[in-house]
């Protein structure tokens, strides 16, 4: 856990922060016409900071058009989503951008560029966060990093020389590399075996309770329920309430 | 929008089967380019030879021969009267006609320019002037264009070969070229020349001005002084008309120009196949970019970049097929195709411009990488 310790998150110095992340009576529907399909009714949530939530529930629940919308991913059409105390109602595209640079995505594919390096695609990421730093300093926040995903002998490796875990585990190394204070994953855990995925669960835990990150995680993998502060469960776009 | 080149450079390096076919395609648009290119720079410097081989400060001809592939031909007394002009040293008359040789080999009688001037005065820019004088002096034969096309047979020196049916010695060898209408040349001195065709006409004058003349004033008065029949140019000017004009009113150039444009578009097209199949196969890693908060400029910029590296591939790729193409095509033409630096530059510049705009319109692409889509 120590090793985590040099990772600073930056969260506002108020004494009673607001909520990383409040969702009021969002409702979202794709097509139009007779093709309309509502996947979102008035959803109301809220992350908090240095939460770690997962958001659960079948196919179709709606879990993945939450995600998108709170990841400033595509616009809202009605309701409110305040990320880090911007409005994501109405902003505009560079707006968007400019939430999404203070979010760590894990997508269920890792998405790595086969040409790039483990520290080529995590460079790549630093210079997002307003300009990577010098070479040397680059290198050693990605070896430390990928040394805690237990990947330190991988950072000049290209994808092709990985296993799937492991491209995983860059992809999520790529997430987490600029120290956002939102993560929003989904399924980060599928294609990683049991160990591996725990010790990706560990770090993230590390994240929520040493950082102070918050974590959105969709995922239908019970094995790693206990790590969240709490599980909700969507049915037909709507947050079931607490079992 | 400056393209990201050393990331384009990576995200190409690592399919190097697919980067060689790619430079091979991009090479194939260049290759056209320089051939087209080296063909026109051919045409035109072959088009102008005898102009750019003129040693004198002017050249005074019949105002009727707008090209020097007319035969309108001046008349001997116009050259006098010229030289006749205070500041003008001398007029060189040079006499030009088609004559036929006949192959020693095959008898085949084949039509030859003959040139014919004064030995003592020779009006062109050749090497050994003072042999090619007393060659011409001494044995009333004729000295053969060794850069002629390889049509008239092999014959050497000493060979009696017959000109228009009368056997004359190869009394040595000279080097001017051929051009696009006619296949090789001759030089006669103008008293053996005259001695055969009596009546024949300078086809211009050759007109050597006094030393601290005016070229420009002298011309002047020499035109006001002569009949309006007569046109008096620079050699220098006389080769730029003669360019001109097989750009202009022989369509070469507009030939030329589509040719060009053909293996422009040839090239935009497979920079842009190259390119959309690029995006295609990346486009996941694209929207993870977007969702990371690349903007949609910081990922046209690796686009760019990558555009920009095909054309260095692609360039120098085609720039050597291009180099060995030309050699070929001038040594079976004899024609003076070569790629300079200046057509290189042009060529470089216009294979970046085309990459460019093939990415330009590929880049249309990455604007559809839809960073929800992942989830």
């Amino acid at each position: 856990m120590s090793e985590l310790g040099s990772l600073q998150f930056s969260l506002g110095a108020a004494a009673k922060p607001s909520p990383a992340v409040v969702a009021r009576r969002v409702s979202h529907a794709f097509d139009t016409g007779s093709a309309r399909k509502q996947v979102l009714h008035d959803v109301d949530f809220a992350l908090e900071r240095g939460e770690f939530v997962i958001l659960t529930g079948p196919s179709g629940a709606g879990k993945t058009t939450l995600m998108t919308l709170i990841g400033a991913l595509r616009s809202l059409q009605s309701g409110s989503i305040r990320v880090l105390d911007t409005e994501l109602a109405g902003l505009a595209p560079g707006g968007q951008r400019e939430v999404r640079r203070r979010i760590g995505f894990i997508f269920q594919d890792h998405n790595l560029f086969e040409a790039l390096t483990a520290f080529q695609t995590l460079s790549l990421a630093m210079e997002v966060a307003g300009g990577r730093p010098g070479h040397r300093q680059a290198r050693r926040r990605a070896a430390r990093l990928l040394s805690m995903l237990g990947l330190e002998a991988y950072l000049d490796s290209k994808p092709r020389q990985m296993s799937t875990g492991q491209k995983q585990r860059i992809a999520i190394a790529r997430a987490l590399i600029n120290e956002p204070p939102i993560i929003i994953a989904d399924e980060p855990t599928a294609a990683l075996d049991a160990e591996t995925a725990g010790l990706v669960i560990k770090l993230l835990r590390e994240l929520v309770e040493i950082g102070g990150a918050s974590i959105l995680m969709v995922t239908h993998d019970n094995r790693i329920f206990s790590a969240a502060d709490r599980v909700l469960n969507m049915v037909d776009g709507r947050i079931a309430p607490s079992q | 929008m400056l393209p990201r080149i050393g990331l384009g450079l990576r995200l190409l390096l690592h399919n190097r089967a697919r980067l060689a076919v790619a430079s091979a395609s991009v090479a194939m648009g260049v290759v056209i380019v320089f051939v087209e290119f080296g063909l026109l720079l051919g045409m035109l410097d072959a088009q102008s030879l005898v102009a750019n081989l003129v040693r004198g400060d002017l050249l005074i001809m019949n105002i009727a021969r707008v090209n020097l592939h007319r035969w309108d031909k001046i008349d001997a007394v116009r050259l006098e009267q010229a030289a006749a002009v205070p500041g003008v040293a001398r007029v060189t008359p040079v006499y030009e006609d088609h004559v036929g040789l006949r192959d020693p080999d095959d008898k085949r009688v084949r039509r030859i320019i003959l040139y014919a001037f004064p030995p003592d005065d020779i009006p062109f820019k050749l090497a050994d002037p003072a042999g090619i004088s007393h060659a011409l002096k001494i044995s009333h034969g004729f000295l053969y264009d060794r850069l002629s096309r390889p049509i008239f047979g092999k014959f050497k020196m000493g060979d009696d070969i017959q000109i228009d049916t009368i056997p004359l010695r190869v009394d040595g060898y000279v080097s001017i070229g051929a051009d696009i209408v006619n296949d090789g040349n001759i030089l006669m001195s103008s008293g053996d020349w005259l001695s055969r065709s009596p009546d024949a006409k300078p086809i211009m004058g050759v007109i050597h001005l006094e030393p601290g003349v005016s070229v420009e004033r002298e011309r002047r008065r020499i035109l006001t002084s002569l009949p309006p029949d007569v046109t008096v140019l620079t050699p220098a000017e006389t080769a730029e008309r003669e360019s001109a004009y097989t750009l202009r009113s022989a369509p070469v150039g507009l030939l030329f120009a589509i040719g060009m444009l053909a293996g422009l578009i040839i090239g935009t097209i497979n920079c842009y196949q190259v390119l959309y199949n690029e995006i295609s196969d990346h486009l996941p890693q694209f929207a993870t970019l977007k969702a990371m908060g690349f903007s949609t400029g910081s990922l046209r910029s690796i686009i760019l970049g990558q555009a920009v590296v095909l054309s260095a591939s692609g360039f120098a790729t085609g720039l050597l097929c291009a180099w060995i193409a030309d050699r070929y095509i001038a040594a079976q033409s004899m024609l003076p195709i070569r790629i300079t630096v200046p057509s290189g530059l042009v060529v470089c510049s216009l294979t970046v411009a085309m990459c460019v705009i093939a990415g330009l319109i590929a880049i249309r692409r990455v604007a559809i990488a839809d960073p929800a889509a992942l989830y």
